[in-house]
């Protein structure tokens, strides 16, 4: 009889510094498959389901992010109490020093884990002194996770909830797996009624889950993970080794692999809660094919943005209002300001959200001249102007990459100065047939996939619903394997887990 | 139930010569009613019935149904 080595199998369920569980790992994906058998029997039964969801989700943040945990569970806690409190008191006064108290606990924890170095390393730059940088680890999945139980207490401020919510039921909104490391950061008064749901998954929903998986799988580990570890990572490091040329496809590529990365990522998060029952928040909406920097922020990492809206950009817009379009464009730069800062503590992030919030901000400021041009030269309305503004959006926005790309500031101002001062045309002939010609196909894909037709890119989840449910598991199952195949010895970390 | 003088003041204020109000619109489906605009629209609102709402008081209407009852609040 072959002996089980008990250690071995006890391994699988502690937590491993040196090998943190991702949501996109094969070892994921059995544990996962697993749970989904035994959920299918139980999920009819609310608190039963409810129980599995968060013991499952707390096992997959302990695998993720080990002792961590426990800080999760101490936000949530606090966080659930201080919106309830905000929602039993009458005065407003009372009502806003706890949220002032919640916004200190969440953000002080978010600042302390994420930002005391960057300040420390400020501080001693700019007072040429030497204080040691603090041993502090990041806790995965920090930045989305303060961003809902913040959410919470400003839903109960604003009055947008319409129920309270049970503490078992905003733990598991809080630390629900396949949204816990990287978003969406969804909302609780959307999230919570649908853990009532019992019914089944229909044949058709099931195709929409199967489907996000593939596309997740095909963006992120085909498209995304190729391309940065055989080509982008390697001129971003040092920019000045490549030519012009080299540095233009290279942010033509950045721009296809973060929206690759996350898109992929996001998608596979969406499919696994959906084959759970749930329905989380879209977060891209063709980003790309926006007409206006506004509009790329109304399709790009939309739960974000539309958190930075409705809890940053509105209240700080309606106390400067007297100021007009001039309250307007610095309520824009402070939320853009603050946005960089979100992704990171590091210059690159901050510059990369200023110059969002430059560019939204001068466009606020033009609006009325270029609206008067466009009437001059007859374009109003002509499908030539669609695409002339498509066209300068995705271009600012690639330029604005190249900073989330690199390390310093200086790194980019390297990119564009080989770009500028020495471009070498020639080169693009040969990075294409000599060079990396699959690197070349596999941007070329991303943009095909990032400028499809909108009506028309869910084709494939319509096709797959009509599929019998083991054809759909067997296509899956097809995907799943190429992408292992794809895959590199080691996994490439998701950009946003950094965040 | 929205007044003529509520939709004449925002359909005057974003340009539009007729959109079918009602109380559960929101404002973000009315043309020209984006994040960036909103202020503005506001501000022409409290100036046509000569009224300041408090930050919060704005930032809790739904839709434009609760902007109605808001005015009305502070128009009795």
């Amino acid at each position: 009889m072959p002996q089980i080595d008990l250690n071995l199998l006890l391994e699988v369920f502690k937590y491993n510094a040196k090998d943190p569980l991702q949501s996109i790992t094969i070892t994921f994906l059995f544990i996962f498959t697993g749970f989904l058998f035994i959920y299918q029997f139980i999920s009819s039964n609310i608190t039963f389901k409810r129980i599995a969801l968060i013991v499952f989700s707390f096992f997959f943040y302990y695998k993720a992010a080990g002792e961590f945990l426990g800080l999760l569970i101490l936000t949530a806690l606090i966080s659930w109490v201080i919106g309830n409190q905000v929602r039993k008191y009458e005065s407003l006064n009372i009502k806003r020093l706890l949220v002032f108290a919640g916004v200190i606990l969440n953000l002080g924890a978010l600042g302390y884990f994420k930002y005391t170095n960057f300040i420390i390393d400020a501080y001693n730059k700019i007072a040429s002194a030497e204080v040691a940088a603090l041993d502090i680890i990041q806790p995965l999945g920090i930045s989305f996770f303060v961003f809902k139980a913040l959410s919470y207490i400003f839903d109960n401020y604003y009055e947008y909830l319409e129920e309270k919510v049970s503490v078992q039921d905003f733990l598991l909104y809080m630390s629900f797996f396949p949204s816990i490391l990287a978003g969406p950061i969804d909302r609780t008064g959307e999230f919570v009624p649908q853990i009532k749901r019992t019914e089944p998954l229909t044949q058709a929903e099931m195709g929409v889950a199967v489907g996000f998986l593939i596309s997740g799988l095909v963006k992120k580990v085909l498209i995304s993970d190729y391309i940065s570890l055989n080509y982008l990572d390697r001129v971003f490091q040092d920019p000045l080794r490549y030519t012009g040329a080299e540095n233009v496809i290279a942010s033509y590529g950045y721009a296809i692999r973060i929206y690759c990365d996350f898109s992929g990522y996001t998608d596979i998060a969406l499919g696994l809660a959906l084959l759970l029952g749930f329905r989380l928040m879209d977060n891209f909406n063709a980003p790309y094919q926006a007409v206006s920097v506004a509009d790329f922020w109304r399709r790009w990492h939309i739960s974000l943005s539309s958190w930075l809206q409705t809890y940053l950009f509105a209240p700080m817009q309606m106390s400067l209002r007297n100021l007009k379009i001039y309250g307007n464009a610095i309520a824009v730069l402070v939320t853009f300001g603050l946005c960089g800062l979100w992704h990171g503590a590091n210059y690159n992030f901050i510059i990369w959200g200023a110059l969002h919030g430059l560019f939204m901000a001068v466009s606020l400021l033009t609006a009325g001249v270029r609206k008067s041009l466009i009437k001059k030269t007859g374009l109003e309305g002509k499908p030539v102007l669609k695409f002339i503004r498509i066209f300068i959006t995705f271009h600012l926005v690639t330029i604005a990459w190249v900073f989330f790309a690199t390390e310093t500031p200086q790194h980019a101002l390297d990119v564009f100065s080989q770009i500028f001062g020495y471009l070498q045309p020639e080169v693009f002939g040969q990075f294409i047939t000599e060079g990396y010609p699959t690197v070349f196909v596999l941007i070329i894909l991303g943009f095909v996939i990032a400028f499809f037709p909108q009506s028309k890119s869910d084709f494939y989840k319509t096709w797959l619903g009509k599929m019998p449910l083991p054809l759909q598991a067997l296509v899956l199952a097809v995907f799943i394997y190429l992408a292992a195949q794809v895959q590199f010895a080691d996994m490439v970390p998701f950009i946003y887990f950094k965040f | 139930m929205i007044s003529d003088r509520l939709k004449t003041t925002i359909l005057n204020h974003l340009d539009l010569e007729d959109y079918d109000i009602q109380d559960e619109t929101k404002a973000n489906t009315v043309p020209g009613w984006d994040s960036l605009s909103h202020a503005n629209v506001i501000l022409s609102i409290e100036k046509e019935y000569g009224v300041r709402f408090k930050s919060i008081e704005i930032l809790k209407c739904k839709n434009i149904g609760d902007l109605q009852k808001l005015i009305d609040s502070k128009t009795k």
